[in-house]
């Protein structure tokens, strides 16, 4: 009990050090605007305003929605797909081999080569933009499983060898806990990728869509709606890595649990802290 | 020392098989480029025996090892138990890794990776937990189940490891330097636990150690490797039975004798 009193001051003062830049920044912001006549420098005040107005008479509500189901199902699919397919060609040697070359070839695109291509080939309805998410989405998934299944010592092999373990449990409870973790780490690069494509696709070709919202207040004038846009998609990006990062402390908690005794000697978690109450 | 209470209610899987490996060779490699390790070797476990094999470092070892747990198939020669030609990895053969902080899954409780093997012969769960709860009894951990691997000590995990390969009912337990990275304590107390098992469980045991002390105060027989490939120089029986005491066994002058034998053969 008393190491979580102890801990409340700790943890307040992390939170102050991550805040306080944002804070300033939005004050330095909020004040130096105030009186700003600029067309494309509209006052803070202003720009929170249609914010406002934008969920409350505007179409923001259906927007954030259309973006973020968007987003949330091309995620889910390129990871099962990235997943599968990864745990495949890790696990089959010969089939590596000959994909090899694509893969190193994969590797240097970088994912924001595609947004040419985004653009240039949607439709206008939902499912084209779930697609090119995906697409986008899946190849840190592919290659980060890939990696993770090519990393599991050889130890554990012999172990699943030795042991009989059939194909289909080994598969469950051996090579996809062993390489959740980088697993999760693709996820959580194309969780960036996926935002970007996510606005990019909905500027150019779309009824709706946080991307389409910045791109109407644009081009009729409304620079406040437009801001008001941009920031919220900063928002709902700082928030889907945030719950990100929960999911991941409560999927990997054994990983850094065992990390932390191996580097501190200690394990420093909810879990250790509730049995110190007893 | 670990008092053993509970190994009456283990199944009884005595040892029934002889394993043994004939004119054994493996090269490692291909073509021009292959290495020969192992030059045909013949090794034999008795049941319910212990044998130990040690050898200087690199002289294949955990080679032989892997051959005799079907992890490697043979260049030449076979791997047999009792009359049967092994081929791949059978459930009569347990292993125990050297790496133990490795072989046990980190993301499964203790008691949990005791009872995976068990898992992929189809046994349900409660079973599974009842045996492994049993095992681990068995090896002197009875209150460490629901704690992951990492949260124990070395010498711990590696009682674990044993409770794997005793639950998964394995007649024949094979070691690979089991007992290397823990403190001399912890040594002599899982030698201890060696020689309990086999004499309560009647399993045959072998075990890979560098340690001459080790292979002469736990085996019937030393099995002798040297020599680039290696061959079986000798095979030194050890008189000493069931019983051995880590004292008064180390001080017999026939010992001393069959250490300062393997530590000539070993050195040359
Ligand atoms: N996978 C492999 N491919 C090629 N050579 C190998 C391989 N594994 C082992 N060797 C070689 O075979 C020889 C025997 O290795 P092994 O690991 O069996 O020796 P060991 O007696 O267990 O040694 P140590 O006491 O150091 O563990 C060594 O020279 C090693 O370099
Ligand atoms: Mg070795």
């Amino acid at each position: 009990m008393s190491t979580i009193l102890a801990e409340a001051p700790k943890q307040l003062g992390r939170l102050l050090e991550q805040v306080w830049l944002v804070a300033v920044l939005a004050a330095a912001w909020w004040f130096l605007s105030a009186n700003s006549t600029s067309v494309y420098f509209p006052p803070l005040s202003k720009i929170m305003q249609s914010l406002v107005s934008g969920f409350t008479t505007g179409t923001m509500m259906r927007d954030v929605v259309f973006s973020l189901s968007n987003i949330l199902i091309g995620i889910a699919v390129a990871t099962v797909l990235g997943v599968a397919v990864g745990i495949l060609i890790g696990e089959l040697e010969r089939l590596r081999q000959v994909l090899d070359p694509f893969l190193q070839f994969v590797r240097s695109v970088p994912q924001s080569a595609l947004i040419p291509i985004v653009i240039g080939a949607l439709g206008i309805g939902q499912a084209p933009k779930i697609y090119m998410i995906a697409f986008a989405c899946f190849w840190p998934v592919l290659l980060n499983t890939i990696d993770g299944v090519r990393s599991i010592a050889p130890e554990v092999r012999d172990m699943a060898k030795s042991y009989r373990i059939p194909t289909t449990l080994r598969i469950r409870r051996i090579v996809l806990p062993a390489a959740l973790p980088q697993i999760v780490a693709g996820v959580r690069v194309s969780l960036a990728v996926g935002v970007v494509i996510m606005v990019v696709s909905e500027i150019f070709s779309a009824v709706a869509g946080i991307g389409h919202y910045i791109n109407m207040a644009g081009s009729s004038f409304d620079i406040s709606g437009a801001w008001a846009g941009t920031l919220l998609v900063g928002a709902l990006g700082y928030l889907l890595s945030v719950s990100f990062i929960l999911f991941e402390k409560g999927t990997l908690r054994w990983y850094f649990d065992s990390a932390a005794l191996a580097s501190h000697g200690r394990i420093k978690t909810t879990r250790s802290r509730r049995k110190a109450k007893k | 020392m670990t008092t053993v209470q509970n190994l009456d209610r283990l199944e009884e899987r005595q040892a029934r098989h002889t394993l043994s490996v004939q004119s054994l060779s493996k090269s490692y490699g291909e073509g021009a480029d292959a290495v020969e390790v192992l030059h045909e070797l013949d090794v034999r476990v008795e049941p319910n025996e212990v044998v130990c094999i040690v050898g200087p470092s690199g002289a294949g070892k955990t080679t032989l090892l892997r051959c005799l747990a079907g992890l490697l198939p043979p260049s030449s020669g076979k791997v047999m138990l009792g009359d049967q030609e092994m081929t791949e990895p059978l459930s009569e053969v347990g292993v125990v890794f050297q790496d133990y902080s490795r072989s046990l899954l980190p993301w499964m409780r203790t008691k949990e990776n005791v009872a995976f093997p068990l898992q992929g012969r189809g046994m349900g769960r409660s079973q599974r937990m009842a045996l492994a709860e049993q095992c681990l009894d068995a090896v002197g951990l009875p209150a460490v189940g629901r704690k992951y691997p990492w949260q124990l000590s070395g010498g711990m995990q590696q009682r674990a490891a044993i409770a794997r390969a005793l639950a998964y009912q394995s007649e024949i337990l094979l070691m690979d330097e089991p007992f290397a990275s823990v403190d001399a304590q912890t040594r002599f107390d899982l030698e201890d636990l060696v020689l309990d098992l086999r004499k309560r469980l009647g399993i045959s045991i072998v075990v890979v150690t560098h340690d001459i002390d080790e292979a002469v105060y736990l085996a019937d027989r030393v099995v002798v490797l040297s020599g680039h490939p290696a061959t079986v120089v000798d095979v030194v029986d050890v008189p000493f039975g069931m019983d051995r005491d880590q004292i008064d066994t180390k001080a017999d002058a026939r010992f001393t004798e069959a250490r300062r034998r393997i530590l000539n053969e070993i050195r040359h």
